[in-house]
């Protein structure tokens, strides 16, 4: 039994390890990884890691290939899946000043990843650049796109844009789409779900 | 035999069918019934090669039409849709202020930490031990043909690009205002405030602030990945360390960026 438990605990410090150091260009690692590294019962694996982070703020969270997040994934699709370390409650405005972001680079990212979610995942470069240029100069615009490009936001084929990965580990795309039409959403209705 | 004019109705069947893949439009917009009622028509009367190559892309590109019309139906009955006219419209009225907050309550930023393993510490030893001195490195450099060297106050005074105030009061004038303009974020986004009507002031102001930054009155802040740079104030002047590692940051004072900022102004 306790032999049990200690290979437990070594595998879930081994899960901690895997996916919080970078490894690959992104951070996180895929489930076949985890599966590979920690056995099959890896799910079960990274279920225990969380209740440790869950102390000190944070979260394994789980991004699915596809916009929306499966109801009951099957096992290929969490084998598919992309998991990350992530803060796990919603920042205070003073976490926010201190990640460096100015108001506007902020302003003009929320206006271009809801136009893409509404528009089903992509749309065209040229007409965010319409929208955010109603508020800001040209050169900011295309500084700021090309920032969010840069930085894994945003991806740009043939002058189209979609949500690349870091938006879809990072934002709550379901909150985000009904805060901006003035819903009212509970701050847990993540989109990347903590575990599978 | 097909005429041309038949060719180009397949061409604009497939214009139609990228354009709508690209923009992200409604791919019901594509009357997929019609477009394939056109195929079969042609069909028996393609002779060439090209034209049955034509045949099939146009094909192809309806059969994305028809998957696209799929995932058209299931984003629109999944929580994520929304009317992007909707969006449209409620992110133009909404202000920076509260699409921070917006952001605020659904941003979860992801956590990575960049480790050294041995194999790569060896690496590095390894590429260290191999690796010249600098002046060797730079003996191998070629000289440089033409004759540069650095514009002095005195030149920059009898080419009229500053006037004859004392250089440290014109200095101290320019700290000021620094001072003022980032008060707010203790920073400024350095294009911000060099910027100046014309290019030439422009010029000048990046000049000065060289000057502010070498004498102490003011740093530097970059951000690589966001390739941002920001200026921030001193409060006080502080003394030059010699032992400090003094780094240059060469900043080109791009007219084409100045351009740009102006038609934004």
């Amino acid at each position: 039994m306790a032999e049990g438990t200690g290979a437990y605990v070594r595998k879930v410090k081994r899960a901690a390890k895997i996916i919080f150091y970078r490894r690959h260009r992104q951070p996180g690692v895929k489930g076949w990884e985890l599966r590979r590294a920690l056995g099959k019962e890896y799910v079960k694996i990274v279920d225990l890691l969380n209740q440790h982070l869950s102390s000190i703020g944070l979260q394994v969270s789980t991004v699915y290939e596809g916009s929306e997040r499966p109801q009951n994934p099957t096992s290929e699709q969490i084998d598919r899946a992309r998991f990350y370390m992530a803060v796990k409650e919603p920042l205070t405005a003073s976490d926010l000043v201190m990640s460096g972001w100015r108001v506007d680079d902020v302003a003009a990212l929320v206006v271009a990843v809801s136009y893409i979610i509404s528009k089903q995942g992509k749309a065209a470069r040229k007409d965010i650049e319409q929208i955010l240029r109603e508020k800001f100069p040209k050169w900011r615009v295309e500084r700021n796109l090309n920032r969010y490009i840069r930085q894994g936001y945003l991806n740009e084929v043939d002058d189209v844009l979609y949500l690349d990965w870091r938006a879809r580990a990072e934002i709550d795309q379901r909150t985000l789409i009904k805060l901006v039409i003035g819903g009212e959403t509970s701050p847990s209705s993540d989109q990347t779900a903590t575990t599978p | 035999m097909k005429s041309s004019k038949d060719r180009n109705r397949l061409l604009r069947i497939i214009s139609l069918c990228v354009a709508i893949e690209r923009k992200g439009g409604n791919p019901f917009e594509v009357g997929v019934k019609e477009a394939l009622e056109t195929l079969r028509k042609y069909l028996p009367h393609w002779k060439a090669l090209e034209d049955f190559a034509l045949d099939a892309k146009t094909l192809n590109r309806i059969s994305s039409i028809v998957s696209l019309q799929g995932n058209w139906i299931k984003h629109r009955s999944s929580t994520l849709f929304v009317d992007p006219l909707l969006i449209e419209l409620k992110v133009k009225m909404l202000e920076p202020e509260k699409l921070l907050q917006i952001f605020r309550r659904t941003w979860r930023p992801v956590i990575e930490m960049d480790r050294l393993s041995k194999k790569r510490v060896l690496e590095a030893i390894d590429y260290w031990n191999r690796l010249q001195s600098l002046e060797e490195r730079l003996m191998k450099l070629p000289e440089p043909t033409g004759v540069l060297d650095f514009t002095s106050i005195e030149e920059l005074i009898k080419a009229r690009i500053i006037n004859e105030e004392s250089f440290t009061a014109l200095l101290q004038k320019f700290w000021l205002e620094l001072k003022e303009k980032a008060a707010g974020e203790r920073r400024i986004h350095y294009w911000d405030f060099i910027y100046a009507p014309s290019y030439e002031e422009t010029v000048v102001r990046a000049y000065l602030t060289s000057f502010l930054v070498t004498y102490g009155f003011a740093t530097m802040e970059i951000e690589p990945l966001e390739e941002e740079t920001f200026l921030v104030p001193y409060m006080e002047l502080r003394e030059l360390s010699l032992k400090e590692q003094m780094i240059s940051f060469p900043i080109s004072i791009d007219y084409d960026i100045w351009k740009e900022m102006a038609e934004g102004r």
